[in-house]
């Protein structure tokens, strides 16, 4: 079944690590295209022998040690189209993988009953969810109608939306520059322009 | 602005997955909304994901390895659903939670008055914890108390002050037997925040002292 591939080990210590880096993002990103074996049959051959040393530390037991490399290892076939190279390297990818899985076996042996599961905790395995709760102003508003009513809006209200309607920053960007959640932006976002539109409606 | 932040030791404790539930859920939820700390927490799964790669690992060709490689890569890939984002309702306001306390909305009870302007409503973690959303109108206030155990608070979206400190959006506050507080909100648009305590509130002051019998059905 296996003829072909080889466990073979070739991306030793020798090699710079930011060279492996990227010789292990493209194997993912092959993985995660073509389904190519032989691109994982690398991944794996450099990680599994590694997380098992890992997880022998932290398990402190082969077989529980062998069942986390072969879970994280399977999450790492199944879901590499979710590595993200922008977001960090494949072995932090791989990395938290593994501790999250971890996390959720070592709560099971503790027979812990708490519903909280590791990908609640680290989102490592989910894709981005789109934003649908955009509200927007009607095209017919003029800007002198708005302009007077944004006066009248509170100060926080205010800033977040000079920030979106006029500097034209996204709203993670003015979550940044105000150190506020990006919720919180959403949320005044939303009730300003509802209020606007209540005095938009108010002052016709 | 965020200024109650996750000390660099829980930071770590979460990185690494040494965490109690109940503190690695308030600690993604701050992480969630705070770019600081998320970048930290970055930082140190990088650094533990190095501390893997450089682990001196057998370079042999193990069978159990073999036969792994092969099951594996028999199995079909997984698509992930994109999740929709449910939002806490009250009184017809809609308030965006941090995505880690999302699957949690569904195990939200109702909203309850706990006390004048103070409303509450339990959220099912599934364990002997208790934990709440409570949602403060402008002049609630929770009376004085301290803590029998550890309470974890995560300000959700507005701002309260408890005599101790002033809280915005995201802060995240961890008080136990060492500190008495009162939490109450002036603002107006009131305070949403996500708590969790292991042990019922101890009430410290006037009448509110008559509580504490009942404080394990007030905050359960
Ligand atoms: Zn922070």
């Amino acid at each position: 079944m296996l003829v072909g591939i080889s466990l073979e080990n070739k991306f030793t210590n020798t090699s710079k690590p930011k060279d492996c880096a990227e010789e292990m993002s493209a194997l993912l990103m092959e993985v995660a295209a073509e389904r190519c074996k032989r691109s994982y049959a690398k991944v794996f051959g450099y990680f599994a022998p590694r997380l098992r040393s890992y997880a022998l530390k932290q398990m402190g037991n082969e077989a529980l040690a062998m069942e986390l490399v072969q879970d994280t290892m399977t999450n790492v076939w199944q879901k590499a189209h979710l590595f993200n190279a922008e977001k960090g390297s494949p072995s932090t990818w791989i990395f938290t993988i593994a501790r999250n899985i971890r996390f959720d076996m070592l709560r099971k042996l503790q027979n812990r009953k708490e519903d909280i599961c590791s990908d609640d905790l680290w989102p490592v395995l989910c894709e981005q969810t789109p934003d649908q709760n955009e509200v927007s102003l009607d095209q017919q508003v003029t800007l002198q109608q708005v302009g007077q009513l944004f006066n009248n809006l509170p100060d926080k209200q205010k800033a977040v939306i000079e920030a979106i309607y006029i500097d034209g920053k996204s709203q993670q960007e003015v979550a940044d520059q105000l150190a506020i959640p990006l919720g919180t932006v959403k949320s005044r976002t939303r009730l300003a322009l509802q209020r606007l539109k209540d005095m938009l409606e108010d002052h016709d | 602005m965020i200024n109650y932040h996750p000390t660099d030791k829980q930071l770590r404790q979460f990185a690494e997955g040494n965490i109690s539930s109940a503190l690695a859920l308030v600690v993604a939820s701050h992480c969630d909304v705070c770019v600081q700390c998320q970048t930290k927490v970055d930082e140190v799964n990088s650094e533990l994901a190095s501390n893997i790669e450089n682990i001196k690992a057998h370079t042999v060709t193990d069978p159990a390895f073999e036969k792994m490689l092969a099951s594996i890569t028999q199995l079909p890939v997984l698509d992930t659903p994109v999740q929709k984002s449910p939002c806490i309702e009250l009184d017809g306001r809609f308030f965006d939670v941090p995505r880690p306390l999302q699957r949690f909305v569904k195990k939200t009870g109702n909203w309850s008055k706990l006390l004048g302007k103070v409303w509450q409503a339990p959220v099912d973690l599934g364990d002997s914890s208790m934990a709440h959303f409570i949602f403060m109108e402008k002049g609630g206030r929770v009376p004085e108390h301290t803590h029998r155990g550890t309470e974890f608070t995560l300000v959700v979206n507005g701002e309260f002050s408890d005599g101790l400190a002033d809280y915005d959006s995201g802060d995240l506050i961890v008080m136990d037997d060492e500190h008495i507080h009162s939490p109450h909100s002036n603002a107006d648009e009131g305070c949403l925040v996500f708590s969790i305590v292991d042990k019922p509130l101890q009430f410290t002051s006037g009448i509110a002292r008559l509580l504490n019998p009942f404080s394990h059905l007030f905050f359960k």
